[in-house]
């Protein structure tokens, strides 16, 4: 069942993925712009179950190390995303207080994004990857922070409609 | 109810985890599969990022007006007057001539240099949510570009190809926190190592301290063996500040950039570098001061001295 809905969802990822390749990258919005494929798949993993989250992250994080823009070894936006999205599932599970507050979910989502790309960055560091000054860094990490916060709001809506019509529930946001 | 999880589920993680370690590894390893993989996805993207660009020039052209419009105010009323469909061409024409303005720019560069080039549009840029400054032309091994090859803009050096496919390329700019190349500062030819710091400034690391830089200084590359990946003589950026510190090792200073990384749209792909070393022919020239009019006024005193009006009263 789990792996039924997570092939599912997957036409739902590809599409993201060619749109942040073919559309968001062509954009060059300042301050680094976003990553819509990394959001969407936080968003995804704090309204499922950690299986599924964990699913999510690794399908996610396949696409993203596709990307002819990744500077990492194939497997590393995996691993960062696998562990950021069981995470976010694993603090939302059973937690109403957390999944029926979308400020909640996009509070998580936000601060995912920001851990996620600490987390690639820590990885990239162990791997012996060149990551430039602090300042850049922190500027990258800043927009990121920004544009998440932007966009966030403005998709939950749709992806949570998206994950409830292929887990069929009920309840939306 | 708090999630305890059980053992399918576990199971399902370790497996997920293990399977990127494992991919990690074999790319670590440099195991073919795994570029192939990269250069099939890319294959099959090139065709949709071709068509973003397209679609998206419009809307780019917005922004950018939007972006000047105090300086374009005049030429906005004066479109205002036209149709849609003028306007549109306008904007693409605009757009044409802005790419035709730096391709002239590039083939100036190349036709001093002497070097042989593969012009290429920039059809993407990479996301820095992965801390590294990327972009995508529409030029691949098909049009003779490979990986190690000079990229070029009309101002000077904006990177190195990383990764060549068929029919588009990846190029990691000069700003690219990884990237390194062997500079010589024009003039007194003292030797250094240029590194990107994911800004439009770099940091030089001269190799003799005893020789000193100052501001200003033109840096150009050095080349490399064959020209590849670096074709000598290329003008790179200028020093704008300099690191004297007591007691330290080696000289450093901060450099900038004479391609504006942000606003690339046409590059030239250096597929062939000339016979002979161009040395300081492609320094660029500097700006000429310009002149101020002067005035000069003679006062010839009258020879008989004329009374004042308060003695005439």
């Amino acid at each position: 069942m789990t792996l039924r809905r997570f092939f599912l969802s997957s036409p739902i990822f590809l599409i993201i993925f060619l749109m942040q390749e073919a559309l968001i990258s062509q954009l060059r919005l300042p301050a680094g712009g976003f990553n819509l494929i990394l959001i969407v798949a936080l968003i995804w993993a704090a309204l499922s179950t950690p299986e599924i989250g964990a699913l999510t992250g690794f399908g996610a994080g396949i696409m993203m190390d596709l990307s002819q823009s990744s500077p990492g070894l194939l497997g590393q936006w995996t691993l960062v995303l696998i562990i950021a999205c069981y995470t976010i599932s694993f603090l939302g599970y059973g937690n109403d207080n957390i999944r029926a507050n979308p400020i909640n979910i996009l509070l998580l989502t936000v601060l995912g994004v920001i851990a996620s790309q600490v987390l690639f960055l820590i990885f990239g560091i162990l791997l012996g990857q060149e990551i430039g000054t602090s300042r850049s860094v922190i500027y990258a990490l800043a927009g990121s922070l920004f544009w998440s916060a932007i966009t966030s709001p403005l998709i939950l809506k749709i992806v949570s409609s998206l994950h409830a019509n292929i887990f069929g529930l009920v309840r939306r946001i | 109810m708090r999630y305890g999880g059980d053992n399918r589920g576990r199971l399902l993680i370790i497996a997920l985890l293990v399977t990127s370690l494992f991919l990690i590894t074999l790319d670590l390893r440099g195991v073919q599969v795994i570029d192939g993989l990269r250069s099939g996805t890319q294959t099959v993207l090139t065709p949709v990022q071709k068509g973003g660009s397209w679609l998206l020039t419009p809307v780019r052209n917005f922004f950018s007006d939007v972006t000047n419009l105090g300086r374009t105010r005049n030429e906005i009323k004066k479109l205002e007057s036209e149709n849609d469909a003028l306007r549109l061409k306008l904007l693409n024409r605009q757009n044409a001539d802005a790419q035709l303005k730096e391709l002239e720019g590039i083939l100036d560069l190349a036709g001093t240099a002497g070097y042989e080039v593969v012009n290429a549009k920039v059809i993407s840029y990479g996301s820095t949510s992965s801390f590294t400054q990327t972009l995508t032309i529409d030029a691949g091994s098909s049009s003779g570009v490979l990986t190690n090859m000079t990229v070029l803009s009309g101002f000077g050096l904006v990177g190195v190809v990383k990764k060549s496919y068929q029919s588009s390329a990846l190029v990691q700019l000069a700003a690219d926190p990884a990237f390194k190349i062997g500079v010589r500062i024009a003039g007194t030819q003292q030797i250094g190592i240029l590194s990107g710091q994911g800004t439009r400034s770099g940091v030089l690391q001269l190799l003799d301290n005893t020789t000193r830089i100052k501001k200003g200084d033109v840096l150009l590359a050095r080349g490399s063996q064959s020209g590849r990946p670096f074709v000598p003589g290329v003008p790179i950026g200028e020093v704008t500040k300099i690191d004297n510190s007591p007691g330290a090792i080696t000289q450093t200073a901060d450099i900038r950039f004479y391609a504006d990384f942000s606003t690339l749209a046409v590059v030239g792909v250096v597929v062939s570098g000339s016979q002979t070393d161009p040395r300081d022919s492609l320094v660029p020239a500097k700006p000429l001061p310009t002149p101020l009019p002067t005035v000069t006024i003679f006062v010839t005193p009258d020879a008989e001295p004329t009374a004042s009006p308060r003695a005439s009263n």
